[in-house]
């Protein structure tokens, strides 16, 4: 075919522009190690890419969440663990208190440790996390035991959100806890201990005997208590636990998608460069030729 | 004329054609490199043999006519898939700018802020009382809101970009077609004689220019002159005469045809190939589409934040507030079209409970006030709305709440030291007026947050209880609304066709999974455009390199024929010399 002066340089603009083209795009694979650059590149790649970083993000959210819910459940553990403690100190003060032994001097003096020991629970009942208290229901912005024994929160616990549809109860209903029946009811421990402390006062045996079944009582359920917000704990750890292995699922896959390949970037690069200096080479080559050079 | 003056006449002759030849090659060997020149080449032909006695001598040879090498089909296929791959070209440049708008490699992209958005109401969640966490989502709130908006600006700009190219082009177009007009004339003119090679290469030139801009065929008339058609059928140039385009409509983005009278014709969307059908196809199919698709998202996103945000209460009730959706008309029922809501048809009957409380806290009249809405026509307008707000026999509760009317928004003012909040609304009328909701605006250049919210206490985590009581650690909306990055609604997705229309239709899918697959689609639109580009590149090479072979200059070849022409120039000239001694014998006979 004749092949005019004109074709000769177009031909080689042509192939130089090519691939300096492929060049340029295998030299922005390897400097940014990623495969995909804009969305022409893998298009649904991208979208598989932007899919799997709202699922990172997702779980990273409730991974804080579950940060959340275990300060809350760790400190009613404590603040419960104490109270138990405080409880079974009553309970063996009754019992001393009882015997015929004791006199109502001691019994006197006991009145006043029942005293600090009232005080002790209330403000436990009170404590807080953060300035918002975690016995109070969702009031919790009041403190919801006040210095008599009157419960002011609500009964509805403190949720945080552990998955798509799934709530978890990280805050107590302190009524329930407290005083199931309500303020000044037979399973009240406030009023088991204001009864305590006036039976002490007043030196009445019977009524000091009368307090410790309900002291009883009140430490099984407080134990109940304690052993269900463990396992809410283990609940917790186990989603912890969960998340992170989809976390880290979800970072391979992501990588695999969206990352370069380094080796197969640089010998791609290798050959591109490689055949452009060939091209130059060959396009100099045609270009010097000419009749006009042999005449 | 037989004898020796016939040798003179034919080196004469001879060294005028060998001189031509001369010429003719020194003329392709000067334009090797100009676009769209064909070589020429002299016809020579013998002259007529003359008797001389009983012989027939030939006379010599005569120069007739110098033709172009052209092949006038290849010329025009390489001319319609050049148009093809300019329009591809254009496109590919654009549609990259597009894909940078959307770019969702960086940490500040859209799918980056809106994950953030909804992680933000969890950590509300977490902390319904906190400050801290309510001025974190107000602030990424209103950076959102700013980055939808400047998206929305940007794509805007392209289009007017693409506009102003497109004007540009047209003026080109019509200084071709007069350039054309005029090339006709002196071709006619000259063809009348001779041949007219350069002026056909220069139209061709000028054709090839012109079919890059826009869709055009051209037709040769047999007086040499050339008619070019475009889209519609409408005439850009007819032997001297020029038709021009013009650019018209209400925003300047229409291209029409100006016919020699009054008449013009609107062609934009028939404009299919060439830079033009490129800027228009990229304007008006592909950034339109997906314009109407990101206001399309943005209108549910706003729609589902506000209708959930607007069932909650803050920390605290409110003492004031004015809605942020005005109605066009407040006589008009709020459910139609009339109204002038951007979200009226999300209205439908249904109830919505209003609760007011002293300056203790507690509700005013033990009870919420119900308030019925009708979304039927004949049904409820914004003055009823009014009307039976203020209406203090039927409502009692409401006694220290005043309703008004200003500029079309809904304000309510309760009476100092009492306050009021919104729950169970059913009808949706509540976040279409604009009452107790999060975002304002209804499209991507809109979109802001809700000014109220300035007060981080209203940003609504919580909901009233059935005894009317909220609480500061109650987290049921914001869980709410943090919910909504997963549920899926149907969105609008529009279909763009230059030539049909633009088509509404609708898929169902969340936020994020909507936006996902608007920015693979953009992708797969650019993936597409570089593919066809370079197809057609390919071709294009290709047919030039035939039109090339048949048209192009080899300076090889023409150095060979210099040195053709020369050696028989040479010839000639010894012929004269020759002729000259043969004459000087023929006088010098004594």
């Amino acid at each position: 075919m004749r092949v005019a002066t004109k074709t000769v340089y177009d031909m080689v603009k042509f192939n130089l522009a090519n691939i300096t083209s492929d060049l340029n795009k295998a030299n922005k694979i390897v400097s940014t190690a990623k495969r995909i650059n804009a969305p022409s590149d893998d298009p649904i790649g991208l979208t598989q890419v932007l899919s799997i970083k709202s699922s990172l993000s997702n779980v990273e959210q409730l991974e804080r969440n579950i940060a959340v819910g275990k300060s809350w459940l760790s400190a009613s553990e404590s603040s419960l663990n104490h109270v138990q403690k405080l409880i079974s100190d009553a309970k063996a003060l009754c019992i001393q208190m009882a015997t015929a032994t004791t006199g109502a001097p001691q019994r006197l003096s006991a009145a006043k440790a029942v005293q600090n020991i009232y005080e002790e629970i209330i403000s436990l009942a009170n404590t807080d996390v953060d300035g918002r208290y975690i016995f109070a229901g969702s009031e919790t912005g009041t403190a919801p035991f006040d210095q008599n024994g009157i419960y002011r929160g609500n009964n509805t616990p403190f949720a945080v959100k552990i998955g798509r549809d799934a709530m978890a109860e990280v805050g107590n209903d302190g009524q329930e806890i407290f005083q199931p029946s309500g303020a000044g009811g037979t399973d009240d421990i406030f009023q088991t201990l204001k009864d305590l402390k006036s039976a002490l006062e007043n030196n009445d045996v019977s009524g000091i005997k009368a307090t410790i079944c309900s002291l009883d009582e009140e430490f099984d359920r407080i134990s109940a208590k304690i052993s269900d917000i463990g396992s809410k704990m283990v609940r917790m750890e186990v989603k912890e636990g969960i998340f992170q292995d989809l976390k880290l699922a979800n970072t391979e896959r992501l990588s695999r998608i969206q990352d370069a390949d380094i080796a197969e970037a640089i010998t791609t690069l290798k050959e591109k460069q490689v055949a452009y200096q060939a091209a130059l080479a060959s396009s100099a080559k045609i270009m010097e030729l000419s009749l006009l050079d042999f005449l | 004329m037989a004898g020796l003056g016939l040798v003179l006449s034919i080196a004469r002759d001879a060294l005028a054609a060998q001189r031509y030849g001369i010429d003719v090659t020194s003329h392709n060997i000067a334009n090797v490199n100009t676009p769209g020149y064909s070589r020429q080449s002299p016809v020579q032909v013998t002259k007529e043999p003359a008797p001389c006695g009983k012989l027939l001598l030939g006379r010599g040879v005569d120069t007739t006519q110098v033709i172009r090498a052209c092949d006038q089909f290849v010329e025009n296929e390489l001319m319609q898939k050049k148009s093809g791959m300019t329009s591809y070209k254009e496109m590919e440049n654009y549609v990259q700018i597009l894909e940078q708008l959307f770019n969702e490699t960086s940490e500040t992209s859209t799918s980056s802020m809106l994950a953030d958005f909804w992680n933000l109401w969890q950590d509300i969640s977490n902390n319904p009382s906190g400050d801290s966490e309510r001025i974190a989502l107000y602030r990424k709130s209103e950076m959102l809101s700013e980055h939808f908006t400047r998206l929305s600006e940007d794509l805007t700009q392209l289009g007017n970009d693409l506009t102003s190219a497109i004007n540009a082009g047209i003026n080109e177009i019509n200084q071709i077609t007069d350039e054309i007009a005029q090339l006709n004339a002196q071709i006619t003119a000259t063809e009348a004689s001779s041949t007219a090679n350069d002026f056909r290469d220069k139209r061709n030139v000028l054709l090839s220019k012109l079919s890059q801009d826009l869709n055009i065929k051209a037709f040769e008339q047999s007086n040499g002159s050339l008619t070019i058609v475009t889209a519609r059928g409408c005439i850009l140039v007819n032997q001297n005469s020029s038709y021009h385009l013009e650019v018209s409509g209400d925003n300047g983005d229409r291209v029409v045809w100006h016919s020699s009278g009054d008449t013009t014709v609107d062609i934009t969307n028939y404009i299919t190939t060439g830079k033009l059908g490129g800027w228009l196809d990229m304007r008006d199919k592909i950034l339109t589409k997906y314009s109407l698709d990101l206001d399309a998202l943005v209108k549910e996103f706003i729609w589902a934040v506000n209708q959930q945000h607007a069932q909650g209460v803050g920390l605290e009730g409110f003492s004031t507030l004015e809605g942020t959706y005005a109605v066009s008309s407040t006589q008009e029922e709020l459910g139609t079209l009339d109204s002038g809501l951007p979200y009226y048809n999300k209205i439908k009957d249904g109830t919505f409970k209003i609760w007011v409380y002293d300056s203790s806290g507690n509700v005013v009249g033990e009870g919420p006030t119900t308030i019925f809405i009708d979304a039927n026509p004949g049904g409820t307008t914004l003055e009823d709305l009014r009307d039976t707000i203020n209406d203090k026999t039927t409502n009692p509760n409401l006694q220290n709440l005043t309703a008004t009317i200003a500029q079309g928004k809904l304000e309510i003012n309760a009476d100092a030291g009492f306050t009021f909040a919104f729950s169970d609304d059913t009808s949706n009328v509540l976040p279409a007026l604009g009452i107790n909701t999060f975002f304002q605006g209804s499209s991507a250049g809109s979109i802001a947050v809700n000014p109220m919210m300035d007060n981080k206490d209203f940003i609504a985590a919580a909901q009233i209880d059935t005894d009317g009581s909220f609480t500061s650690g109650d987290n049921t909306n914001a869980i709410a609304i943090a919910g909504l990055q997963h549920i899926s609604t149907d969105i609008p997705e529009w279909t763009c066709n230059r030539v049909n229309g633009n088509t509404e239709g609708s898929i169902t899918a969340t936020i994020e999974g909507y936006y996902r697959s608007m920015v693979g689609s953009i992708g797969i639109v650019s993936q597409n455009i570089s593919r066809a580009k370079d197809f057609n590149e390919a071709m294009v090479n290709r047919l030039s390199e035939i039109r090339d072979s048949v048209s192009g200059v080899s300076l090889d070849e023409e150095i060979a024929n210099l040195m053709k022409y020369q050696h028989a120039y040479s010839a000639a000239a010894k012929l004269i010399s020759i002729s000259d001694e043969m004459l000087n014998t023929l006088l010098n006979v004594k």
